[in-house]
């Protein structure tokens, strides 16, 4: 029973904690490579993706973001839809133009670069494509290619972008749409001023997000801030169908757990019979017998989840280091947009709240037999 | 009688009523006075272990009452019941029926525990009980490791750990072998001598009903004889 209740529990918290791990990576991941805490638009930008639609007093922004003690760190960028033209074909691409340096401090997504150097190469006009992108187009390093879009006066431009360097993202979509130019050489095309079509900020706990979004809008009335949440509403619901999805395992862990140790404890009872009879006889009160048969559930079940939990403490504290590798479904989860190494994580509180259930599951689940216990007759 | 401790008034025991009934006892009157050393025999569901439970209060009348030192017990409710045993009656069953994770030291000091005695008073007697039993030196055993006659003479010395007014045994030497059995009727006989305690058997076994210096005979769930 002890070693049943430790391998099945230890099974489970691994189970948890690999999910858990799975959806705060593809939630931290995408937050720090791409969408911040929160960002900052135009309020038509989103829908009418307009390269008019340029957030219109950005340096009074940038400044209040400067100066705000809850804001980490900010990176402007501009935007733009357009085509990518290469000697082998064309294709619609989102042209990403952004600062390096701020950019750098912003988010990790230079820590993509699987090949060349990020935009601070000493090039003119560099850019960066997609693994995929590069490949479908037959495109190495020091190779040309011609972006085409549409300027802030509504004009077609177009210009030479030489590949400084590939990268691989966790999603081969996004890596297959996507392009990186510094937003200098952006706007000496889009616009006769600096523009900036979006602001991410990351700030120090993610938690402030709602409250500095708030803020920014109140105080900007003519732009638009969002928390990750409202930005990427698909990943709010990945965190939520997370959390369902740790409800319903934990919940079959306990259920496993709670009949488990009504069977161990009905067979028990039912060896016990005569023990217990004896006990009633000599004088042991029946309130008494019930505490005995309760307080033996608990014991033994905490025993066995101390030990379980111990183990898939050892486990998580292994496997978060090295991480879990799902290599052998790594491009179906790429198409998907997650890594298919997986660093399994429980915070201490949840280690808690699982014990905690476990004590619970055990208190219950041994009331059953308790009562039968109390019932058994003494002649 | 003078020290009565136990009386029977027309007890009746029915089993099956709606159905089949069995009549396990008939009208059985009884008075047991203190210091007896009594056996209660007869034949195979003559109704020995029935009456033994009703006096020992662990099954209740069809009809009739059992009084313990002028107490009618069987009035009481179920947790009453276990206080006035856990007080008033010592019991040694036919199987020992000992707490095997306990050593013999612990057995005994279980029932003083319930009595919520202190940590002194229950070694202090548990000890002694087990010295006077013979089992002064495996104390420390768990009843695995000891033979049959050592286990029943553990449950002797538990069901006297209480200080109860009188112990009933129900046939405590069905499972034991010649020597084991003289030696635990010589331990019980010797504390009914030196120290006035009631015993109560229910038994068939010649050896017991030898010893004892009152038999009263079933038949049929009534008294045959009491001589």
């Amino acid at each position: 029973m002890l070693a049943a209740i430790a391998i099945g529990l230890w099974a489970g918290v691994v189970t948890v904690g690999t999910m858990n791990g799975m959806v705060d990576q593809r939630m931290n991941y995408l937050i720090e490579n791409e969408i911040t805490h929160l960002q900052i638009h135009h309020p038509e930008y989103r829908t009418e993706r307009r390269p008019t639609d340029y957030i219109p007093n950005h340096p009074d922004i940038l400044n209040f973001l400067s100066s705000d003690e809850r804001v980490k760190a900010f990176a402007p960028r501009t935007l733009s839809d357009g085509m990518l033209q290469t000697p082998v074909k064309t294709a619609g691409v989102q042209i990403r133009g952004v600062d390096t340096e701020t950019e750098r401090t912003t988010t990790t997504f230079h820590e993509n670069m699987t090949e060349g150097d990020w935009l601070d190469a000493d090039m003119r006009n560099p850019v960066l494509l997609g693994e995929n992108l590069a490949r479908d187009h037959n495109m190495r390093i020091g190779n040309r290619i011609v972006l085409t879009f549409e300027d802030t006066s509504g004009d077609l431009t177009s210009a030479a972008f030489n590949v400084a360097g590939l990268f691989r993202s966790a999603s081969t979509d996004y890596d297959q749409r996507t392009v990186f130019v510094r937003n200098n050489d952006l706007n000496d095309l889009l616009s006769e001023e600096p523009v900036y079509h979006e602001i991410a900020v990351m700030l120090h706990d993610i938690e402030t997000a709602e409250a500095v979004s708030a803020e920014l809008n109140e105080r900007f009335g003519d732009i638009e801030a969002l928390t990750w949440t409202q930005i990427s509403p698909e990943l709010s619901t990945i965190v939520e169908l997370g959390g369902i999805m740790l409800f319903i395992v934990t919940g079959i862990i306990m259920l496993a757990l709670a009949f488990g140790i009504l069977n161990t404890m009905l067979m028990a009872l039912f060896e016990r019979m005569n023990e217990i009879a004896m006990l009633i006889s000599i004088g042991m009160s029946r309130i008494r017998v019930f505490m005995m048969i309760v307080l033996e559930s608990v014991i033994l079940t905490v025993t066995g989840a101390a030990g379980g939990l111990l183990l898939a403490w050892l486990s998580i504290a292994s496997l978060s280091e090295r991480g879990v590798n799902f290599e052998m479904f790594a491009e179906g989860i790429a198409e998907l947009g997650w890594d298919h190494i997986v660093y399994p994580v429980l915070s201490p509180n949840e280690y808690l709240a699982i014990l905690t259930l476990v004590i619970t599951i055990a208190l219950l689940s041994s009331v059953w037999p308790a009562i039968k216990a109390t019932r058994i007759r003494t002649s | 009688m003078e020290n009565t401790i136990i009386q029977t008034f027309d007890l009746c025991k029915i089993y099956n009523p709606d159905a089949v009934p069995v009549h396990a006892l008939r009208e059985v009157n009884i008075s047991v006075a203190e210091g007896e050393f009594t056996s209660i025999v007869g034949p195979s569901g003559s109704g020995k272990t029935t009456l033994l439970n009703m006096i020992g209060g662990l099954d209740k009348p069809t009809s009739g009452r059992v009084a313990i030192d002028g107490k009618n017990i069987t009035g009481m409710k179920d947790s009453e019941l276990i206080d006035f045993r856990l007080e008033h009656i010592g019991f040694v069953f036919q199987h020992y029926n000992l707490i095997p994770v306990f050593t013999a030291l612990e057995n005994v000091a279980f029932i003083m525990l319930l009595q919520k005695r202190t940590k002194k008073e229950m070694d202090e007697r548990a000890k002694s009980l087990l010295e006077a039993v013979g089992l002064g030196e495996r104390m420390d055993a768990r009843p695995a490791k000891l033979s049959g006659g050592q286990q029943q003479r553990v449950a002797v010395a538990r069901a006297l750990a209480s200080q109860p007014r009188f112990i009933l045994a129900d046939e405590p030497t069905a499972n034991l072998d010649g020597d084991s059995a003289m030696n635990l009727l010589d331990i019980m006989e010797k504390m009914n001598r030196e120290q006035n305690i009631t015993f109560i058997f229910s038994t068939h076994d010649q050896r017991v009903i030898d010893r004892a210096r009152r038999v009263i005979t079933m038949v049929d769930g009534g008294i045959y004889s009491d001589e």
